[in-house]
């Protein structure tokens, strides 16, 4: 009762002194401090202060491997081995995004809000209704928690090197985050539809497959090519573990000195990731989910934006130019191109299905259950783990930060409406050197953050670990590029999606492209990037394991010691410290979100 | 003592985007201190009117001076001197949201202000009386530091009127200013728009659907149908034949041609 009474007596003292000047220090700036030492404090555990970061004998090595870029092995037989390698990663992310579709689909109606209302009589959520629809959100949280590349080692204990590790390793962790967000896009469609045809006496599955899934299906397509690109990426990560594919080539290639084969391979996953890119985003236009930007924040964002939350989504009023019905050619081409697909990846991979059902395999997992049970909380290692953990949040800032700033700056140049002809910032001088001159800052800006997000943390710690010593700081600026080309190219689609005509009208009386930018473009776009580095910063720490298993610091680092050292009990106690520490990183990431907005 | 020249002076203006003509053979002169109101049926070139208006669109021919400047031939500075003397309302309001009342305000004086005060502004306030006077004569002073975005649609399309006050251009601009406002709020605003105007001996031309407003609360009437000026007159000259000649729906024989392209209802 006291509770509320203070909070109308606060709302009521705002009111009391209408158009007094706010006092200048409120939550955003307090949380604007806080950042400012949380990253002073990471730069400092991260060893910048303290020197001995630089291997000075690794320059000429790295020297080596920038003057291979230019001449990369494109020998016949390098290249026939590319193919399949290249085929393999491809083949792995197909059939892992598949079944973590298959998961996503079942998991996501049954963690959905609208699913369990749907059933129950009352259209309200009966409290019978609440037990499973917990136990499947709570079923799906454990697996989302942990990166792929753990699940990967671990199932290569479990099966070993077989094709089937990789698959799962993808298939399970990615279908706990598409059950989350396909729960989110089933509960934030309009549901009027369905709502009508139940109250028309349909059964909940049929109203379910009639009034809500057609609304939903472009937002859940659009998702699932999300993940598709994700999927590529941590397909090529887990050859890095020994799954073979790109990934192991680059390694081998790597580790012979072999340098301009590195690049083959390199060259040849950013062209696959390019590929997708362009694929997904021409379909995404097609089926005219261009506000999906929400969906694509991170592995789980919370809130996609569905229906166009705030500035968000196309404001309603825009003229909206006839767009080509779903039935197009893209479209068409592209459905088959996934029925061809499909079959052809899962007879390519030739996976070792069977080995789910084998004895071996019982007996390797009774094993390692056995060893990991209970966990090991020796205090020597919870002091070491303590302090690894702390190394962990420091490199997850450090590099979050690098990505948050980065990716900003190069989202503007990297946004259509900008620079081109009839942009914002088109100077309506001669039309043939505004295309040349706005062309070519968006290709090469574009460019750079495709090339920075295609080649994923791993690849970008093994490039960095040539000059620096392994630990926090290799490992920050790895995490911190690969998240800056995924920041930046959503950020760009933020300004993309902005609002012109308010922008348009201060442009009309007389303002600098400066000042719209200060007073229009910042204003608008700036709460969101801000948001989606909160939220990335959330996949940041998770990936922090993948970044450690391949050589840099932290806690993945010593996961992937114990695991060479079979010492299960360590593995699940640090797995426990990932767990923790994501759960804390939630926690930051959500209360900061909620001062902004 | 010679007459001041005209605000807005069209000649035989013509407006395509990419497809058949949105305005065509428009000849319009608009003196200081007018108020004018520009009726038509949707999609007859309002919209695109003021914004040739404002500098916002280039004509595709002829030739539109602006307080005696032609703006497609100036610089882009040159040309921004001159949009700054002009100020537009919306009517989507076309404000920033999440920016504060106050900012919103201020960004009448972007034309005049250096961009580091721009800058310094966005923190701590500056020029708040200014701004504050601006809204006391749209009567929401008290919403000076409030997020734009919570503000309902008649308060939004103050802060609009406010800003446009602190900008203390020559000529007003209103773009359909009421049609997202509810009769009440319209007459409000209407009203606001008028007496601020005549006050000040600002030139005014708004676009507005609802005729009763147009001979109500201006001067001066033109009627634009299909692209094309249908009349020109005095407020009080405007009858209801001329306003049915205006919203008549086209029957099946007007169709298919391209739209402006002089059909045979234009009765002058």
């Amino acid at each position: 009762m006291s509770l509320i009474g203070t909070r109308a007596e606060r709302a009521e003292s705002s009111v009391a002194r209408p158009g007094a000047r706010p006092f200048p220090v409120n939550g955003r700036a307090a949380a604007f401090c806080l950042f400012l030492l949380a990253v002073a404090w990471a730069v400092d555990q991260a060893g910048m202060f303290s020197g001995d970061v630089v291997n000075e004998g690794g320059w000429s090595i790295a020297g080596r491997f920038v003057r291979a870029a230019v001449r990369p092995d494109l020998s016949s037989e390098l290249l026939r081995l590319a193919l399949p390698s290249a085929l393999i990663t491809l083949a792995y992310a197909v059939c892992g995004t598949v079944l973590s579709l298959a998961i996503g689909i079942v998991g996501g109606v049954l963690s959905s809000e609208v699913w369990w209302q749907a059933r129950s009589r009352t259209g309200r959520p009966s409290r019978r209704a609440l037990l499973p629809w917990l136990g499947a959100r709570g079923a799906l949280a454990l697996p989302r928690a942990i990166h792929e590349a753990v699940w990967g080692l671990f199932f290569i204990h479990v099966f070993g090197l077989d094709p089937i590790s990789a698959i799962l390793a993808i298939a399970i962790p990615f279908g706990a985050i598409t059950a989350k967000v396909f729960a989110e896009i089933f509960d934030e469609t309009p549901q009027g539809p369905l709502r009508a045809l139940l109250g028309g006496g349909a059964s909940p599955p049929h109203a379910f497959l009639y009034g809500l899934l057609p609304a939903a299906f472009p937002y859940l397509l659009s998702y699932a090519l999300y993940r598709f690109e994700c999927a590529l990426r941590s397909a090529a990560v887990l050859g890095l573990i020994g799954a073979g594919g790109l990934g192991y080539q680059i390694l081998l290639s790597l580790e012979s000195l072999r340098y301009e084969q590195v690049w083959t391979f390199l060259y040849a996953l950013i062209l696959l990731v390019a590929l997708t890119d362009a694929w997904s985003s021409l379909l995404n236009r097609r089926l005219n989910v261009s506000s999906t930007t929400g969906l694509h924040a991170t592995m789980d964002a919370p809130r996609p934006a569905v229906v166009g939350e705030g500035g968000g989504g196309r404001p309603a009023a825009e003229p909206h130019r006839p767009r080509r019905r779903s039935g197009d050619f893209a479209v068409r081409l592209s459905l088959m191109a996934a029925a061809l697909l499909i079959p052809f990846s899962f007879w390519y991979v030739r996976a070792g299905w069977g080995k789910v059902f084998e004895e071996r395999t019982q007996r390797n997992f009774d094993l390692i259950a056995r060893d990991a049970f209970p966990p090991n909380l020796a205090p020597a290692l919870l002091g070491d783990l303590l302090h690894l953990s702390a190394q962990t949040l420091a490199m997850s800032i450090v590099a979050i930060t690098v990505a948050g700033l980065g990716g900003l700056l190069l989202s503007f140049p990297a946004a259509a409406n900008f620079t081109l002809p009839g942009g914002l910032f088109d100077t309506g001088a001669r039309r043939g050197p505004q295309v040349i001159f706005g062309g070519a800052i968006l290709l090469v800006t574009r460019g750079l953050l495709l090339v920075t997000r295609a080649l994923s943390e791993s690849i970008w710690v093994l490039i960095v670990l040539f000059v620096l010593f392994p630990g926090i700081l290799p490992g920050a600026i790895g995490l911190g590029l690969y998240n800056l080309g995924v920041l930046g190219r959503l950020m760009a689609e933020v300004t993309e999606n902005v609002d012109n005509r308010p922008l348009r009208a201060l442009l009309a009386q007389g303002a600098t492209p400066a000042q719209v930018f200060l007073y229009g473009v910042l204003p608008k776009t700036l709460p969101r990037c801000v948001a989606y580095v909160l939220y990335r910063w959330e996949v940041c720490i998770r990936a922090t394991a993948v970044v450690g298993i391949v050589g840099a610091g932290g806690l993945g680092r010593r996961l992937s010691q114990e695991l060479t050292r079979f010492d299960y009990g360590a593995v699940l106690t640090i797995l426990l410290c990932f767990l923790l520490l994501t759960f804390l990183v939630d926690l930051i990431s959500a209360a900061v979100r909620r001062t902004l907005r | 003592m010679e007459p001041r020249p005209p605000v807005f002076a069209l000649r035989g203006v013509g407006k395509a985007f990419d497809g058949p003509a949105v305005l065509s053979d428009i000849d319009l002169c608009i003196r200081p201190g007018e108020q004018v109101a520009l009726v038509g049926p949707s999609g007859a070139g309002k919209s695109t009117l003021i914004g040739l208006l404002n500098g916002t669109l280039q004509p595709t021919r002829g030739e539109v001076r602006v307080l005696g400047h032609d703006l497609s031939r100036l610089g882009s500075r040159a040309r921004r001197g001159v949009q700054y003397r002009i100020g537009t309302i919306y009517q989507q309001f076309h404000l920033i949201d999440n920016l504060r009342v106050v900012h919103n305000v201020n960004m009448g004086h972007l034309g005049r202000w250096s961009l580091f005060k721009a800058f310094v502004s966005l923190f701590w306030p500056l020029e708040v009386a200014r701004a504050r006077h601006a809204l006391e004569q749209v009567g929401i002073a008290d919403k000076l530091y409030a997020r734009t975005g919570h503000l309902s649609g008649g308060q939004q399309q103050r802060v609009a009127l406010a800003r446009v006050l602190a900008q203390n251009p020559e000529a007003i601009l209103a773009d359909e200013p009421i049609a997202s406002l509810d009769p009440e709020r319209a007459r409000e605003i209407m009203d606001l728009l008028r007496d601020l105007s005549r006050r000040r001996d600002k030139t005014l031309v708004a676009s507005i659907h609802a005729v009763e407003f147009a001979t109500s609360h201006f001067e001066r009437v033109v009627g634009l149908r299909a692209g094309r000026i249908l009349f020109d007159c005095a407020a009080g000259d405007v009858t209801p034949a001329m306003i049915d000649a205006l919203y008549r729906i086209e029957h099946e024989a007007d169709r298919g041609g391209p739209v402006g392209a002089g059909p045979a209802w234009a009765p002058q």
